[in-house]
């Protein structure tokens, strides 16, 4: 077991900033444009005219690391491209966010089988992660209830009523 | 310390593309050498989305790599479904049923037309447009509510099996088969309008990306590439599978060799592909959807065959080399974007990168197709 | 039929002699080396055996015919001890499928390269080297392309553990 960063606290406080702070980031997170395989397609999906994320805060796609604070993992890692991802992880400015989008993403996916030698079984191996969404591929309506999660982690509560089973 | 003014002139500098970047369709990385705005050279590098398919081909049985087949080529996946059953079924001696044949041309041209609206979007996203993508995206979920019905997926299907298919088509999905062919003929002069007569895109793509014929067969180059540049190469028409050779359709070709032709290509296809599908729907027999007595685990006769079908972005091919067991003893995959990909390096030596990006758009990647 | 008139030619340069073992045939049995097969059950019209001095003149044959490059691959026949290196070329106008194979010894896996007569060749020699450890001689560029830039691994091979 590696030795845990201790990260002191923040040496102010201020309480309802830190929640005004927390529902402005909850309500614009703002993605990366970081589609690797199948799951990056129903990511398009989500972002498009049916599912339309932007009604949650997230259209602002940006294809650079550096303006964006959502890092939504969507497809199989490669060991190829390992390094790529910890990097443009580095490179996001804090506070910042990971969603691991699909199987691959949680745990290497339908390509997990012994004897494999190409990826990374799950991006948690290499990135902390805050929200799973499963699916092979997830529909759009995962991702946003994925997205909506993260949202609850941010602000504390839920704003969006829970789509309940019939 | 001075400066030598030719020196500076003669400067070229690398610049990385990739693996992530918002127009490479996924991990594709091209290293490209530059002189000012100008390419010298473009190497690209691969491999980003290597997902070992004919490593899972070896080591697990035939009915096992199905799903495997959903995620080559994603955005047309039935096509590469069709490559592997079809293979499988050509050196077991399994015959399909006619209904079976039908209900998998139906389902691959839509998957088809879908897979070229999702180009079309994402071309024109890469030029710098986005309001295409939104209305693409509108038709496309269209065609997905169709093949969800039907199949149970959205993206990466896996409906196809060994003698047939393992779910029948419904009078529902008939009729909304048939509303969607009328609601997208109506749309096509909409997209005429918007997209292909507008000065902006026109100026993007005419005369950029010259792919001549030759280079063509020298790459192994095909589907729309090849057909835009003058050579009317098509599997479904030279090399008839499935139930083609029961309908009438056109294989539109250009003579450009430009980007536009390929994109002009790629919109008459999808005009062919809801030709097709009425056809198959008007005349669709009734019957069994799948083959009697197609054993559970399925063992084949040592040797090897192949087997081709015209995929949504070429001709894509499966090799399978038996040797009597329950695995295949090799899984080939001939995937098309690999081949139109490696034309890449030598088309685009002195071009401006916008127009490489065209180009790279015109040739409809999926990396994980190239990767497998 | 674009076939017929290369089948003359192949037979030229075809394998003679000793037999290397295929699959399906009978051991000791002369080699099929150019073989017509049906195309409805096995997808290829001409199957040619050549020997791997000889690949790039087969090639030569098929480039100066107009036929268009599809695959190369490999296969690791490993109870044999001997690769099999495959390559499928098809005729946009006809449809019809010449496949080449080579086969080579496992312990000293090389043949020449065929990438200065199709462009194509370049990246299916890299991925076939990539998956079975095959060289290529007189390749420009033989470095891993779907492989990690570092692998030093032949993953296809029959013997290869992760």
């Amino acid at each position: 077991m590696e030795k845990q960063v201790e990260v002191p606290p923040g040496l102010i406080h201020f309480a309802m900033l830190d929640d005004v702070l927390n529902m402005a980031r909850a309500n614009s997170l703002w993605p990366m444009t970081f589609g690797l395989a199948c799951c990056a397609i129903e990511m398009m999906a989500t972002g498009a005219s049916r599912f339309d994320m932007a009604r949650f805060g997230c259209e602002v796609f940006r294809p650079s690391p550096r303006q964006s604070d959502l890092m939504i993992v969507s497809g199989t890692i490669s060991r190829k491209m390992a390094p790529a991802v910890v990097t443009l992880y580095d490179q996001m400015p804090e506070p910042k966010w990971v969603l691991a989008m699909g199987n691959c993403a949680i745990s290497g996916g339908p390509f997990k089988f012994p004897g494999q030698y190409g990826i990374v079984e799950g991006v948690d191996k290499l990135i902390p992660v805050d929200v799973y969404v499963p699916g092979c591929p997830p529909r759009p309506e995962a991702l946003i209830e994925g997205i909506l999660t993260l949202e609850e982690k941010l602000r504390g509560k839920r704003c969006f009523p829970t789509v309940e089973a019939r | 310390m001075s400066i030598d003014a030719q020196s500076v002139l003669n400067e070229t500098f690398v610049l990385n593309l990739g693996p992530q970047h918002p127009a490479t369709h996924g991990v594709l990385r091209i290293k490209l050498t530059m002189d000012g705005e100008y390419i010298v050279d473009a190497e690209p590098v691969i491999g980003y989305g290597h997902r070992m398919h004919e490593k899972m081909g070896e080591n697990r049985s035939y009915a096992k790599f199905l799903p495997n087949t959903g995620r080559i080529d994603y955005v047309a996946a039935l096509f590469n479904g069709h490559g592997y059953v079809g293979a499988v079924e050509r050196l077991a001696g399994i015959t399909v049923p006619e209904r079976a044949e039908y209900i998998r041309v139906i389902t691959s041209e839509l998957n088809r037309v879908a897979s070229h609206l999702l180009w079309l979007g994402a071309f024109l996203v890469d030029l710098g447009g986005f309001t295409p993508l939104l209305y693409c995206f509108d038709d496309r979920e269209q065609i997905l509510d169709l093949l969800e019905s039907v199949t149970g997926a959205r993206l990466t299907f896996c409906y196809y099996r060994f003698g047939g298919v393992c779910n029948d088509i419904d009078d529902d999905f008939v009729a909304g088969t048939r509303s969607f062919i009328t609601r997208l003929r109506s749309r096509m002069p909409m997209y005429d309008a918007f997209v292909t007569k507008n000065i902006i895109f026109r100026k993007r793509v005419e005369g950029i990306g010259l792919i001549s014929a030759e280079t063509c067969r020298k790459y192994g180059a095909t589907g729309p590439v090849i057909r835009g540049s003058g050579v009317s190469y098509d599997v479904r028409k030279v090399e008839p599978y499935s139930v083609y050779l029961k309908f009438n359709f056109d294989i539109p070709s250009f003579t450009e060799c430009d980007c536009m032709a390929r994109y002009k290509v790629r919109i008459e296809e999808m005009v062919q592909s809801m030709r097709i599908i009425e056809q198959a729907l008007d005349s669709l027999p009734a019957g069994p959807i799948m083959a009697e007595k197609v054993p559970r685990t399925l063992k084949l006769a040592k040797g090897d065959c192949y087997y081709n079908v015209e995929s949504a972005r070429g001709s894509f091919g499966v090799r399978v080399v038996s040797d009597g067991s329950e695995n295949a003893y090799r899984l080939k995959l001939r995937s098309p974007c690999f081949s139109n990909m490696s034309l890449f390096r030598e088309c685009s030596a002195g071009m401006l990168l916008p127009d490489a990006l065209a180009l790279l758009g015109s040739f409809d990647l999926v990396i994980p197709d190239i990767d497998r | 039929m674009k076939i017929l008139p290369l089948k003359s030619k192949f037979e030229a340069i075809a394998v003679r002699g000793t037999p290397a073992p295929v699959v399906g045939a009978e051991a000791g049995a002369p080699v099929p080396l150019v073989n017509e097969t049906p195309h409805a059950t096995k997808g290829i019209d001409l199957d040619v055996t050549v020997s791997a001095e000889r690949v790039v003149e087969a090639v030569k044959i098929l480039d100066e015919a107009n036929w268009m490059l599809e695959a190369i691959t490999g296969v690791d026949w490993l109870a044999e001890r001997q690769f099999e290196v495959v390559y499928d070329f098809t005729h946009v106008d006809s449809g019809e499928r010449v496949t080449v194979r080579v086969r080579i010894s496992r312990d000293k896996p090389e043949l020449p390269t065929i990438s200065h007569i199709y462009g194509g060749a370049n990246w299916h020699e890299r991925e076939t080297h990539d998956f079975f450890g095959i060289i290529f001689l007189g390749h420009p560029q033989l470095i891993p392309l779907l492989l990690p830039e570092d692998a030093r691994f032949h993953p296809l091979r029959k013997d290869f553990t992760a």
